[in-house]
């Protein structure tokens, strides 16, 4: 179907937050999400699966195809580092941890298995068509590959999507709240809101 | 007020939730001298919380469960709270009362179970908590038995709303602003103080920062403390001492690493419907019936969400501010559901989208681009008791060294149709609303059921007053007292079963 989709332009979060429309909380969480520098080393996996897993989240959110600086594998790799979790898992898979480390291994195998080569080192499509395998249900996994790559897809999606700079892309201004909103109605935005283009 | 560990007070109450926090402010209220454990941190929401979904995750409980069954529930964000006011800090303030008839599922279709106590038991506590909380909404309410006026106006429609009423009425369905525990003005309550009116930032799921919302450590936890509660955040119960005759003379907990002993003469357990059933477990407890952990339900909560030309900003006010109960009987069905419409904040909508649909990729930055177009339908629907859905200890220890619970949930034959029929009705009312595209997310909701009540205690944990059928000072009040799910959201049933059991207690030991 054909879609059209939105527009919305760069740097409205950042104006936003130099503004009394963000409450103090609020700004402080923001202004340290975007100046967080990326992960250079990793503090949970070795460096071969950190660069699997960044390679894969790269893939999984079309991080290369307009890049926007947010470093979803070095979140990863710190919640893990710190042993953090959502509050349950599927009985039917092993603790975090355990579940990204033998993933990440299974994926090369399939990767390997179907392409001749680990998975950095796959082409864009070589990779794409593994990461579907996985998401299908691939063979020889320790786990269902199916469940893993909804986790790591899930997840993956909130630490991007909780980033300013994907504010911007999907027009989002919602935590400038310090006043409310008082425009609620169906088209109806505030003058701070950003217009598609 | 403190009391000493070796004082045996009156009643401590473990969790500070919707089960424990009307229970704290009544019995403190009475005179009695109460303690209350609450394992999570006395958040300042002005201060502290951010309008941010991500840093506001302290909100949930993160102790790890394990989820089976065919259908396996999510936990933390979905359900479950930690903290003073336990979920309600992240509830979305939707209090719709139940009906008459749900409390009468096994009569009126011959399936599930029948509560002990009618919906007249409880209508003086809605009536109650409605003016205590500051409850917004219509008056008359279209459905069910007459009631007095809310208190407060509705709050505004939002977009979500307003399109959902428009595809309403294009089916001819009946609709109405909902009842929200939010304020749709400022309000005063006596011990509480005055409330300021929601400002519609739409983040109740991440806690609301104003106190507009009627979350409990706003309202009775803060009148629990004026009238001399003792308030213990950072305590995670961990045993219950008891003496040769069934009665619990202590109740032991772990605070900064150190294990402390309260010495009581009553407990009340309002841990919710998983904390609560595995604390009995754990403690082989109050089981003689072997029903503790047993007919777990969790409502089916489809969300069908629809993409539309117009602008929606579906993060913008109170998420849940049209409800329709039309459907609260269907034709062919057992048991109903209530419509509400919905909107997201984006971090949440992200996540559903991309578990759901597996969309990735450039096909999922695409998707949510469309965001700012983006509202949602939501239904409750009734979820019968089976003894197979439950709640059991698992050999896995979590990361206080405590055996993790193991929650098995499938769907039965009735939640199945259930769910189809709700998913053609919101389907409908989208197209009806001119929905662009659509997509669906099956879903379950709530955490019920686990240590029920009833009146024969074969085959329930407590009796119709919350009190336990085996253990002489202990009462169980929370969503796991639930004998079956009622087709609508738990609070505010929560809450009035929570005041009737301090007033049944404070009558039994007067």
């Amino acid at each position: 179907m054909a879609r059209r989709l939105p527009t919305y332009p760069a740097g409205t979060v950042r104006a936003l937050l130099g503004t009394r429309d963000v409450t103090p909380a609020t700004r402080k969480v923001l202004e340290e999400r975007l100046a967080a520098p990326p992960r250079e080393r990793p503090e949970f996996f070795d460096a071969h699966a950190f660069a699997t897993l960044r390679a894969l989240c790269t893939r999984l959110l079309a991080l290369d195809e307009d890049p926007i600086a947010v470093d979803v594998a070095g979140a990863i790799d710190e919640r893990l580092a710190k042993g953090d979790g959502d509050g349950w898992r599927y009985a039917s898979l092993p603790p975090d941890g355990e579940c990204y480390v033998r993933a990440l291994a299974a994926l090369d195998a399939t990767s390997t298995e179907r392409h001749g080569r680990a998975f950095v080192e796959l082409n864009h499509d070589e990779q794409m068509d593994v990461i579907e395998r996985v998401r299908l249900g691939a063979e020889g996994w320790p786990f269902d590959s199916r469940r893993f790559f909804e986790e790591v897809l899930a997840e993956s999606c909130e630490r991007f999507y909780s980033h300013p700079l994907a504010y911007d892309e999907i027009g989002f201004a919602g935590f400038a709240d310090a006043h409310g909103w008082q425009a609620l109605g169906l088209g109806v935005l505030a003058p701070r809101e950003p217009r598609s283009r | 007020m403190t009391y000493a560990l070796d004082d045996a007070v009156d009643a401590v109450v473990i969790g500070t939730g919707a089960g424990g926090a009307p229970l704290l402010a009544r019995l403190a209220s009475a005179g009695l001298r109460v303690v209350a454990l609450e394992a999570g941190r006395h958040h300042d929401p002005q201060k502290e919380f951010a309008t941010d979904e991500v840093a506001q995750s302290f909100l949930f409980w993160k102790d790890e469960r394990l989820s089976g069954g065919r259908e396996p529930l999510s936990f933390g964000r979905n359900n479950s709270g930690i903290g003073v006011g336990g979920s309600t800090v992240h509830f979305t303030a939707y209090v719709p009362r139940p009906q008459p008839d749900d409390f009468r599922l096994r009569t009126e279709t011959g399936e599930g179970v029948d509560w002990p106590i009618a919906y007249e038991d409880l209508a003086p506590y809605f009536d109650e908590l409605e003016i205590f909380l500051g409850v917004s909404g219509p008056s008359p309410y279209p459905w069910g038995p007459p009631r007095p006026p809310y208190p407060l106006e509705p709050l505004p429609l939002n977009a979500p709303a307003e399109l959902m009423e428009r595809g309403c009425k294009a089916l001819g369905m009946k609709t109405s602003p909902a009842p929200n525990a939010a304020l749709s003005g400022s309000y005063f309550t006596e011990g509480v103080g005055w409330r300021s009116a929601c400002k519609g930032s739409g983040y109740c799921q991440a806690g609301c920062n104003s106190g507009a919302k009627a979350s409990m450590d706003v309202t009775y936890v803060k009148l629990a403390l004026a009238r001399g509660a003792d308030l213990r955040p950072e305590c995670y119960v961990r045993a219950f001492e008891t003496n040769g005759s069934n009665e619990i003379i202590a109740v032991v907990y772990e605070t900064r690493g150190e294990l402390r002993r309260q010495r009581c003469r009553a407990v009340f357990l309002c841990a919710g419907a998983i904390e609560s059933p595995r604390l009995l477990l754990l403690n082989r407890l109050a089981n003689k019936s072997g029903q503790v952990g047993r007919n777990f339900m969790a409502h089916v909560g489809t969300q069908v969400w629809g993409v539309f030309d117009e602008e929606v900003r579906p993060s913008k006010g109170i998420p849940g501010a049209l409800i329709s109960e039309d459907t609260h009987r269907v034709k062919g069905l057992l048991g109903g559901y209530l419509l509400q419409s919905l909107g997201v904040m984006p971090v949440t909508y992200a996540s559903q989208l991309a578990r759901t649909t597996q969309v990735w990729g450039r096909a999922l930055r695409d998707t949510m681009r469309l965001y700012n177009h983006t509202a949602g339908i939501n239904i409750l629907g009734e979820c019968f008791p089976s003894a197979d859905n439950r709640v059991e200890l698992s050999d896995e220890l979590d990361a206080r060294g405590v055996r993790k619970p193991h929650v098995f949930f499938s769907l039965g034959e009735h939640e199945r149709r259930l769910a189809a029929h709700a998913e053609k009705t919101m389907q409908d009312i989208w197209h009806a609303a001119g929905a662009r595209e659509t997509w669906v997310f099956r879903r379950n909701a709530h955490i019920i059921g686990t240590c029920r009540m009833g009146d024969d205690p074969r085959m329930s944990v407590v009796g119709a007053d919350c009190h336990s059928h085996d253990v002489r000072n202990l009462w169980v009040v929370d969503n796991s007292v639930f004998p079956s799910a009622l087709a609508v959201n738990p609070a505010l049933t929560i809450m009035a079963l929570s005041l009737r059991a301090a007033d049944l207690f404070l009558a039994g030991s007067s």
